[in-house]
């Protein structure tokens, strides 16, 4: 782990989350649509060490959380994007076949997202949120996961090229 | 595996969890610094979200209809070629006419019911991935607006003020889960509370064990106590199905809102109630079956020309 190199990516993630909460969030696609930042922050845990990972989820859990949008108490992304961020870097750090294949990491993120989205509503029911019919919890969960499946492979190139330039792929040796 | 990582790990790990607890138990107790972060985050966030959104209105208008077009792929294709002319004789005035026609909409409403209102452009809408419905609209303290101010489009109830900052205000849409306002039925006065699903339907629940509800009624809000944080009259929506469980103690009813929720281009905010209730008077009127002309024609029997003319 790098202070020096964790630093430099916090101004890649503030952009992505600008972007996210300028752009993406007035798009609306069909079943849910689907979190650009999300989906950056998994893939970018996908391809870091699970210390870098859980740093990584707690930055960028902290930035979903001070969102305007969000309504749950500030701590509950974070505390959501930590564990997963840590999870999804511990699950492909150990296994480098894991590590070779490009398809199982878009896999990996797409399940993150479905993962982190049945953590947050995990968490929030337990801090008393309402989240309404059963039926728009499934679709939202899915629809994400679905988009995440289908919009993961345009954006990997560019997080594991920006993750390469900061990191020079020296952590995996 | 590093071995020798693992403890530092472990502990980087658990440090943040905690540290992040240590946030979610702050927050919860109302600390301060926690909702100015918010504030501040929103403050810088704001000028952003007015760029983007006048940059990418026409374009967003565009995804939405795509996304509901037929699924037919030559209706589509035809359609597409149509929309790609008219889109670039339309693109400039397009947005500005939606919106003056909100606009006119809302102050025919308000003008009706003697509402004082703000209007607002809308300039943000709720992400993805978050379960809640809101909307962020460029008026904010700077327009005098308070928490739980009603905030309506020309159809009826948008949502209610949740947060205002500076320069703009977060809306609480009527579709969100956790909305709740007191109805009143149209005509029969009996009233309900409705709850959102964070769909386009709501469900009624009747107060009143005796009172009974039917599809079509039209529902308006009752009114709060010194009208915060729903002033009375304004129209909620339709009735369009009614369940009749028998062990239910009281009458339930799906709702379709009248407000679009998700394509809401201006809005208008109610700083100021009338004095007296509007009562039913904002309630849309249905529409009335145009009759169809019957004619109806007279035979009257010519008399038959005699064998022998008279000359």
């Amino acid at each position: 782990m790098n202070t020096r190199k964790n630093l430099l990516s916090a101004p890649i993630f503030l952009v992505v989350f600008l972007l996210q909460e300028t752009i993406m969030n007035q798009i609306h696609l069909p079943i849910g649509g689907f979190s650009v930042f999300l989906i950056f922050t998994l893939g970018w845990c996908a391809l870091s060490t699970p210390e870098t990972g859980a740093l990584v989820g707690f930055g960028a859990g902290f930035l979903l959380d001070v969102a305007p949008h969000s309504q749950g108490p500030v701590g509950q992304w974070t505390l959501v994007l930590i564990v997963t961020g840590f999870g999804i870097a511990y699950l492909r750090y150990g296994d480098d076949s894991f590590r070779a294949s490009p398809l199982s990491l878009v896999v990996i993120v797409a399940v993150g997202v479905c993962a982190t989205l049945l953590f947050y509503i995990g968490t929030g029911a337990l801090l008393g949120m309402d989240f309404g019919s059963t039926f728009q919890l499934v679709k939202t969960v899915l629809g994400n996961g679905l988009w995440s499946l289908a919009v993961t492979p345009f954006l990997l190139p560019i997080i594991s090229r920006l993750h390469g330039n900061i990191f020079e792929s020296r952590e995996f040796k | 595996m590093r071995r020798s990582g693992d403890n530092r790990s472990r502990l980087l790990l658990v440090t943040l969890i905690v540290t992040s607890l240590f946030f979610i138990t702050l927050d919860l107790r109302g600390v301060q610094v926690m909702s100015g972060l918010r504030n501040g985050a929103q403050t810088i966030l704001a000028p952003f979200e007015r760029v983007a959104s006048s940059a990418y209105s026409p374009l967003g208008n565009f995804f939405s209809d795509v996304a509901h077009l037929g699924r037919t792929r030559a209706k589509l294709k035809k359609l597409e070629d149509q929309n790609a002319k008219l889109r670039t004789t339309l693109i400039a005035h397009k947005g500005q006419d939606a919106q003056i026609k909100a606009l006119k909409s809302i102050l025919d409403l308000a003008g009706t019911a003697g509402y004082k209102i703000v209007n607002a452009k809308v300039i943000s809408q709720g992400s993805a991935t978050s379960f809640s419905q809101t909307i962020t609209i460029d008026a904010g303290a700077n327009m005098h607006l308070t928490r739980d101010m009603t905030v309506i489009c020309g159809e009826g109830l948008v949502g209610v003020v949740k947060v205002v900052y500076p320069s703009t205000a977060l809306v609480m849409l009527a579709s969100d889960p956790a909305f709740r306002v007191g109805v009143r039925i149209a005509g029969t006065q009996q009233i309900g509370i409705l709850s959102g699903q964070g769909t386009d339907h709501a469900v009624l629940q009747l107060l009143d064990s005796q009172s009974s509800v039917k599809v079509g009624d039209a529902l308006v809000a009752r009114g709060s106590q010194a009208n915060k944080p729903f002033v009375p009259g304004v129209p909620v929506g339709l009735v369009t199905s009614v369940s009749n469980s028998a062990g239910s103690v009281s009458q339930m009813a799906s709702v379709k809102y009248y407000a679009h929720m998700n394509s809401l281009g201006v809005v208008g905010v109610v700083i100021k109630a009338p004095a007296a209730d509007p009562r039913d008077a904002l309630v849309p009127k249905a529409p009335v079956p145009t009759p169809t002309p019957t004619v109806t024609i007279f035979v009257t029997p010519t008399p038959t020309p005699s064998a022998s003319p008279t000359k």
